[in-house]
């Protein structure tokens, strides 16, 4: 039985953010856009859509006198994502995954 | 990542998920630093313990030992140091395997010590729990020969069941060669070539 596929993750950027923040926990804005290839506007407004869902928090602070955009995973992430792969791996064999 | 708000189908949503976790894990790689330092402590105190020993020089050949806290303590604390101030970010993985040999630290020291007061060879436990931690840092590296290495060591401790105690100390340095030295080599090899 397929299960319905959390939109919020659906889309390719938003998905690349939280799989990467999955693993390294916390991220500044410029590692997520290396890591990504996506330009900075189009990584800003993804941001701001996964911390309005609350999947995220964006926290903007300073290093060495620079403006530093810190972007985290929340609890309600975590369990989003988790889910949304648990929902995922009904579309495949268990092989696959 | 042209397409702003491009809807993906499961099969890439699988795809970018696992390719995202692998650039992330890059961040992981080791460099088998702590292999090869263990290793070679290990391998200098169990054939100075065998060999004063045979020699019944009068020394207690298992105060070799201290070479341990005494050299490998400040020098991997010293070098974990100097790479926390070169490394960016926190990285999950990354924790793991820190934790991962910190259990393993603290379950050594509680072993020796009831080994120890129980007047009974260390070396057959400390091999075990060696082999879990290189077991498990083979499989969160995703680097089968720290698996292998495992292997060997779990074999150490099954030998020590067969020899006298007096050899426990040579069967040790034999298995942290070929179980920790071996794959650490190796470890530092691909981290050179990466790095070429």
């Amino acid at each position: 039985m397929y299960k319905e596929l959390d939109p919020m993750l659906l889309s390719q950027l938003r998905l690349a953010i939280m799989s990467y923040l999955m693993v390294v926990r916390e991220a500044e804005f410029n590692a997520l856009r290396e890591e990504t290839a996506a330009s900075a506007g189009n990584l800003s407004a993804q941001i701001s859509k996964l911390q309005e869902a609350g999947y995220i928090v964006v926290e903007k602070t300073y290093k060495n006198n620079y403006p530093l955009t810190l972007c985290k995973l929340t609890p309600r992430g975590i369990e989003a994502f988790e889910a949304f792969y648990v929902d995922l791996k009904t579309y495949f064999n268990q092989d696959q995954v | 990542m042209e397409n702003e708000e491009k809807v993906l189908n499961p099969a890439e949503s699988l795809r970018i998920i696992r390719e995202t976790i692998d650039v992330a894990k890059k961040g992981v790689q080791e460099n088998g630093f702590h292999f090869l330092l263990w290793g070679w402590l290990v391998v200098i105190a169990g054939l100075s313990e065998y060999y004063l020993r045979q020699m019944h020089r009068g020394l207690e050949p298992s105060m070799v030992w201290m070479i341990m806290p005494v050299i490998g303590v400040p020098t991997a604390f010293i070098y974990e140091w100097r790479r926390d101030k070169k490394q960016q970010g926190q990285n999950i993985v990354r924790e793991w395997y820190g934790m991962l040999w910190l259990a393993f630290g603290i379950s050594l020291i509680l072993a020796i010590a009831l080994t120890v007061r129980a007047h009974v060879s260390p070396i057959p436990v400390i091999l075990i729990l060696a082999a879990f931690a290189t077991f498990m840092s083979g499989i969160l590296l995703r680097f089968k020969a720290l698996v292998f290495g495992a292997i060997v060591l779990w074999a150490g401790a099954a030998i020590c069941m067969v020899v006298p105690i007096g050899e426990h100390a040579l069967v040790q340095a034999g298995a942290t060669v070929l179980g920790y030295l071996v794959p650490g080599y190796m470890l530092n090899q691909k981290a050179r070539s990466r790095h070429v």
